[in-house]
């Protein structure tokens, strides 16, 4: 790709929470979220702005935004009209690339270097969108315009609701200047504190830091911070049909034996895929494992799981999958991992068939024992 | 070797042989079954080192030894011969199996790469009446998970009691628990997992014959003596998840259904149902039960079903599957659904059912 491109990030308001108030004029100007209830250990799934302001957020269990706000309003999700009203917004997108990359229902990365309406201007662009969504749907949107992905989707985060935020490429090192280092998804609460103790508060101290500094604290993700610190990020928008999984496989030179040398192996394999799902802001349900012997029969082994993207839990998982096959007995010649089903958030919809709760106690006070 | 044997007697065994030996078998001489010769009868063994059986049928032994054969083919071999004697024969050439006018020479493998397998001691055996345990069997399997990282669950927690035997499966999300009272001959109590496999064998051998089944715990193997023919399996190490915490004391909601047609009601309405979670809801109220479904895709279908029931209304949904799966293995005519509430787990049980107590507990739907 030649010269500068121009990405928008969208980013539906309280999207699930919006299009239950949009739909019941009872619920306007209320706090409001939309999750499971506080008794069956749900979660928020959206919160109006309403619910925000008493501190309610995405992801909170529903139990503490009671607590937090206890004229919440909880309505349960309806997947199937947020589908729809999703599908309306996506066409809108797509009526203006086709490189549109979808992180959830309500969230997109767009493409518009080239777009079908001529634009030279993202911010055109990103205004006309808010437009058409609004008209078509009566939502609000924000969106972020910037070269690339990473700083797009900080923009539309910048203000919010209805908000429009551009940094044009002249703009970068002043935005850059100003973030602190946990506007970075992948950067959460506990990276944040360990960066801090090591007197990086802004991202753009991150540039200054010491690599082997870096990768202790926050792992294999040091030198891909040290590219965003630069505000540097190459990664094109992939339309959603193309990233179904990813994967590494590896032949050894030499037929493997030893079972910890395995367990090494498929540990590395592991932790590229989750690196792969963090630089594509994406969670695997499920891992796969495939190994070869000696005599080259070929097997796979696969677990399916909440979605995640932690680097341990899909090692976990490898490993465990590993430790099923005949891995310690047979010669192996070729070991591989994989992620798979993918999904882009983790509070996308509540798993419809629960477990049951064998790790609580009992319903009626502590557990029987034989 | 050498030795003649009647095709039925043969078949009969190798039949038993087909479902221990594995298919994607990785390793050449587990799809073997090991033939021994010796007296007036042909002892055979075939093993995945999971589950192994051992059987035997009468022969005429015309010079003893033994051998392995490939157990598929020699199946597919002896079943489409006639009804007639079957000869065996191992000279320097190779493995003849010969039968009336037909022969063929057989593929061998050497005798000394079979496994070596544990031998129960013959001590400390408990006899489990045959067909109780195959009850428990068919009542249980199915809720094994095929396919599950954590290990304990591909199987089934087997648990001897002096007075009592029981059997417990699930896959987390629905359990299946059977218990029998009877008096085992143990002193104490022993509870192992049993592999999902060895039930589905188990199961298989107790199909006809008659005779208590005698079982033998092993340090790393137990031992199901059935008839003349024994099953050994490898333990599950670990540890089962505490069962009994998920099944609810409090449900006091209570619905008997006709079996027939709750089955018929679930199985009719299940085919409009969202095809991934197979979602049917039970929308109850006095007096019925309206069993329905919908799915964006195909639409909905709905059943009434009449039911004695007087208390306030309440909609529960579950999956069919886990739901025809229970009625499938009753017999009673009737069986009783009892709740809590709408999302807490649902336990459903045969009414009137002899000689054993069946539980099964299902997780309802969050729809």
């Amino acid at each position: 790709m030649n010269g500068l491109r121009r990405i928008v990030h969208i980013d539906m308001d309280a999207f699930y929470a919006s299009v239950e108030q949009r739909d019941r004029p009872d619920l306007r100007g209320q706090p409001v979220v939309v999750g499971g209830s506080p008794e069956q250990r749900g979660v928020v799934a959206a919160a109006s702005y309403e619910a925000r302001t008493f501190g309610v957020h995405s992801a909170m269990p529903m139990s503490r935004a009671v607590r937090l706000c206890p004229s919440l309003i909880i309505v349960r999700p309806d997947f199937q009209k947020y589908r729809a009203v999703s599908q309306q917004i996506f066409e809108i997108f797509r009526s203006v690339t086709p490189l549109v990359e979808g992180l959830s229902l309500d969230e997109a990365y767009l493409d518009v270097t080239e777009n079908a309406w001529g634009a030279t201007l993202g911010t055109d662009v990103a205004r006309r969108l808010k437009a058409e969504i609004r008209a078509a749907t009566s939502l609000t949107a924000s969106a972020g315009v910037a070269p690339n992905k990473f700083l797009a989707k900080i923009a539309s985060g910048w203000q919010k609701p209805d908000g429009l935020t551009v940094i044009p490429p002249e703009k970068v090192e002043s935005f850059l200047q100003r973030l602190p280092v946990d506007a970075l998804w992948g950067v959460g609460p506990v990276t944040t504190r360990k960066l801090r103790a090591r007197g990086i508060e802004r991202l753009v101290d991150v540039r200054a830091a010491d690599l082997g500094v870096l990768r202790e604290t926050v792992g294999s993700l040091a030198d891909w911070l040290q590219q965003l610190a630069r505000g540097e990020d190459d990664r094109p928008v992939v339309p959603d049909h193309d990233a179904k999984s990813s994967g590494s496989e590896n032949t050894f030179a030499r037929d493997l034996t030893d079972i910890h040398e395995m367990r090494n192996e498929v540990s590395e394999m592991a932790r590229d895929a989750a690196r792969w799902l963090v630089r594509h802001e994406r969670y695997a349900r499920t891992v796969t494992i495939k190994v070869r012997y000696y005599d080259f029969t070929t097997i796979t082994r696969s677990h399916s799981d909440e979605p995640t993207r932690d680097e341990d839990a899909i090692v976990a998982r490898a490993i465990a999958l590993l430790d099923r096959t005949d891995a310690n007995t047979r010669a192996v010649r070729l070991l591989g991992v994989s992620v798979h089903n993918l999904v882009t958030e983790l509070i996308e919809l509540p798993e419809p068939q629960p477990k049951l709760p064998f790790d609580e106690a009992g319903p009626k006070g502590p557990a029987l024992h034989l | 070797m050498e030795l003649v044997v009647r095709k039925n007697d043969l078949l009969r065994e190798l039949q038993l042989f087909q479902g221990i030996v594995e298919r994607k078998n990785t390793i050449p001489i587990l799809a073997n079954v090991l033939i021994e010769a010796n007296g007036n009868e042909v002892r055979m063994l075939a093993t995945d080192l999971e589950v192994a059986l051992r059987s035997k049928c009468q022969a005429s032994v015309a010079k003893s030894g033994s051998l392995t054969l490939p157990a598929k083919k020699l199946y597919e071999i002896i079943k489409a011969l006639p009804e007639t004697d079957v000869r065996i024969e191992e000279d320097k050439n190779g493995v003849k199996v010969a039968a009336d006018r037909f022969d063929s020479r057989m593929q061998t493998l050497p005798r000394e790469d079979f496994p070596t397998l544990p031998d129960a001691t013959g001590k400390s055996r408990a006899a489990l009446p045959r067909n109780a345990l195959k009850e428990m069997v068919a009542k249980t399997q199915f809720a094994i998970t095929g396919e599950d990282t954590r290990y304990f669950l591909n199987g089934a927690k087997f648990v001897l009691k002096p007075d009592s035997i029981t059997l417990v499966a699930t896959d987390g999300h629905r359990l299946a628990l059977v218990e029998v009272a009877h008096k085992v001959g143990v002193t104490e109590e022993l509870g192992v997992i049993l592999p999902k496999k060895t039930l589905l064998e188990l199961g298989k051998l107790l199909m006809d014959g008659d005779g208590d089944v005698m079982f033998e715990s092993g340090e790393n193997h137990l031992f199901f003596e059935v008839g003349d023919r024994m099953l050994i399996s490898r333990m599950i190490d670990g540890q089962f998840p505490a069962y009994e915490r998920v099944i609810p004391k409090g449900n006091d909601k209570h619905i008997d259904f006709e079996r027939e047609r709750l089955t018929n009601a679930v199985k009719r309405v299940a085919l409009l149902s969202n095809e991934r979670s197979r979602a049917v809801k039970f929308d109850i109220a006095k007096g019925k039960v309206d069993v329905t479904s919908s799915s964006s895709e195909f639409g909905e279908a709905r059943e009434e079903i009449p039911v004695d029931f007087t208390g306030a209304p309440l909609t529960i949904s579950f999956n069919a599957q886990y739901v025809l799966d229970f009625l499938n293995v009753v017999e009673t005519d009737t069986v009783q659904l009892s709740l809590k509430d709408e999302v807490s787990q649902a336990v459903m049980k045969p009414v009137g059912a002899q000689g054993y107590d069946y539980t099964y507990v299902i997780m309802p739907m969050r729809i």
